[in-house]
């Protein structure tokens, strides 16, 4: 095994996602310490126009697989193609964000490859030929830390937001090599036939830099929009709570806690919602956590930096309206 | 058809749980344990193949301690055919897939269902390592599932959407919230549990040496999560000045707006 560091890249058409550029800039630390280099793979449509990005943000080579047999994700193809790059480039470490993609793939790849995977970290650093990481395990409700070392690589997916991307203020020179994939009847057991997007306007609750919850306090469907406009107000994703999905106001994917979406924002603004354990689970490692609810022994104050003890449909809406007043200002 | 279930017994998703004073360990003793939410999901999904598709029989595995026991008596009192406990307790997600692996290599079964990530390590490993181990296809975190002949199309959540996949029987599927409601046992599946037995077996009797069980990740040490100190609240005033002063705290604090 070698002691390069190598990044799967998540790409949507070429347009590399916030959390690559966070797990690039994990691994330019990483290769510092093992005295490797830090190579990117990116698979799928766009992926040469990514390699021109990942090249910037630190990688020294970029393994390109494009064309009909990779235009659309399958788990068994993605596993064949990056195992046979695992093989030829020999990295001590492969890293990726943690995203529906990689909870597909990275215990399947793991395997394949013999690597140990440690999945959602949000430590991870390398000394003396050994990994070590540190995981939330039970929704949160402990930390663990663990390392590696020795001749299996480390598959590691990374908790977006936690570790923050820096781009090197000078890039050196980045190759770029075209992996050949072949067909094989056997990846065709599994396919995706049909992606669904909901085109929205609003960033990805999961990757989103501030988010905006609201609870079942809201009521209804119509009921919960102030916590949209407060959202759009900040660029922000909106999310809920398990109670408000279950009433039916907003959809499951807007879900945030240990049966929904784990989001770790700059900002996450919770209104009225009162911070039951399994909603925490999906919010808790949030770098700012804002607390707006009418109860002021509601538990999720335990936790928020910041709180107005108040009532969320005053509040909410004078928020959003200082928020633009902020904005045109 | 063959249908088979991989289920895990984990500490209830409201159990406070600590950590011993020195980081050594998860102090679980005592612990209130359920079936994982997610297997629940599963072995409803089961039940509903099994009604469907006459003959057809479903087993249960669990990988684990004593504990891992209760998972099985819930299975079986929710009507399943026949249950089997592979006596592995620290076996780690790596090491429960290669024995639940090697169980299931001897069983071929049309289907293997399991739970998209067990809620106690949260490692997600287990469905993939699995299909891997079996060369089975599988599905991450099916939120539908539907059977047509030799293949079953199911959904799945992605950032912004939603992806519609194909895969071809025999296949592990692990299952999602939404998937359907899991029945609870009735009265009698519950008596008739009680004469059911468990069978166990070790990870030699389906050919995983146990020393190869080790060997992933090496744990460190455990830490409860970090206590915050208690933040700042803003009370008493009327919203639209407790807007203003939160807008500066957050522009000229905290900096992030
Ligand atoms: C297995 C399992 C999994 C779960 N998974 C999740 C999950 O993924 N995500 C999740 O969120 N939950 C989850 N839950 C549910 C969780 O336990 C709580 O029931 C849920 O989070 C509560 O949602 P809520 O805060 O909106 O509602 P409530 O707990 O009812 O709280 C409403 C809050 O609104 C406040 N409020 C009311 N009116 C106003 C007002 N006018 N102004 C200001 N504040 C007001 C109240 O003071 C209260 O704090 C799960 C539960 C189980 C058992």
């Amino acid at each position: 095994m070698g002691n390069d560091i190598l990044v799967l890249a998540q790409h949507q058409d070429g347009a590399v996602k916030k959390p690559t550029l966070e797990c690039l800039s994990v691994a330019r630390a990483l290769a510092a310490a093992t005295g490797g280099k830090v190579l990117a793979a990116a698979l799928g449509p766009g992926a040469a126009k990514a390699a021109a990005d990942l090249g910037a943000w630190g990688a020294a080579s970029v393994l390109v697989g494009e064309g009909p047999a990779l235009a659309k994700y399958s788990s068994l193809r993605w596993t064949r193609v990056l195992a046979g790059a695992v093989a030829k480039q020999k990295p001590a470490a492969l890293l990726t964000s943690t995203s529906a993609l990689s909870r597909d793939l990275a215990g399947r790849l793991a395997a394949r490859i013999n690597g140990v995977l440690a999945s959602d970290c949000t430590k991870l650093s390398a000394a003396g030929g050994r990994f070590t990481l540190e995981r939330p395990i039970l929704a949160g409700r402990a930390l663990v830390t663990a390392s590696h070392g020795g001749d299996r690589p480390l598959v590691a997916t990374l908790r977006p937001n936690v570790f923050g991307a820096e781009k090197p203020a000078q890039a050196g020179a980045c190759a770029t090599e075209t992996l050949e994939v072949t067909e094989d009847a056997a990846d065709l057991r599994v396919v995706v036939k049909e992606v669904a997007t909901v085109k929205s306007e609003r960033p990805e609750l999961s990757e989103a830099a501030i988010v905006v919850s609201g609870g079942r306090s809201w009521g209804s469907a119509d009921g919960f929009k102030p916590v949209f406009d407060l959202a759009d107000a900040l660029g922000a994703a909106p999310g809920a709570s398990r109670a408000a999905v279950d009433a039916g106001y907003v959809p499951h994917s807007m879900q945030v806690g240990q049966t929904g979406k784990t989001v770790s924002p700059v900002l996450y603004i919770a209104c009225g919602i009162s911070g039951a354990i399994q909603h925490l689970a999906g919010m808790r490692t949030s770098k700012y956590i804002v607390a707006i609810n009418n109860d002021p022994n509601a538990p999720i104050f335990k936790l928020a930096d910041y709180g107005i003890v108040g009532d969320e449909f005053e509040v909410v809406p004078a928020l959003t309206a200082e928020i633009k007043k902020l904005k045109e200002g | 058809m063959k249908i088979a279930v991989c289920v895990k017994q984990v500490p209830s998703t409201t159990a406070v749980i600590r950590v011993a004073a020195d980081g050594s360990r998860l102090e679980l003793a005592g612990v209130e344990t359920v079936v994982g939410p997610y297997e629940e999901y599963a072995l409803e999904e089961a039940l509903k193949v099994r009604e469907k598709n006459a003959g057809s029989t479903i087993v249960v595995v669990a990988v684990g301690g004593e504990e891992a026991g209760k998972a099985l008596t819930h299975a079986y009192a929710l009507g399943v055919d026949r249950a089997v406990l592979i006596q592995a307790p620290d076996a780690d997600a790596a090491a429960a897939a290669a024995c639940a692996a090697g169980f299931l290599k001897a069983e071929k079964p049309d289907l293997v269902f399991c739970g998209r990530q067990a809620i106690d390590d949260d490692q997600w490993l287990f469905p993939g390592a699995l299909g891997e181990a079996l060369d089975l296809p599988h599905v991450t975190a099916a939120s539908t599932f539907e059977l047509a002949g030799a293949s079953a199309t199911c959904k799945r959540r992605i950032e912004g959407g939603e992806e519609v996949i194909e895969v071809k029987l025999p296949a592990v599927i692990s299952c999602e919230k939404g998937l359907n409601e899991p029945r609870v046992p009735t009265l009698k599946g519950r008596l008739n549990a009680k004469k059911m037995k468990v069978e166990t077996k070790s990870p030699a009797d389906v050919g995983v040496d146990a020393a190869k069980l080790a060997g992933g990740l090496k744990i460190e040490r455990y830490a409860p999560p970090p206590e915050k100190s208690p933040g700042k609240r803003i009370e008493g005033k009327a919203a639209a000045e407790a807007a203003a002063e939160l807008v500066k705290l957050l522009r000229e604090e905290a900096k992030v707006i």
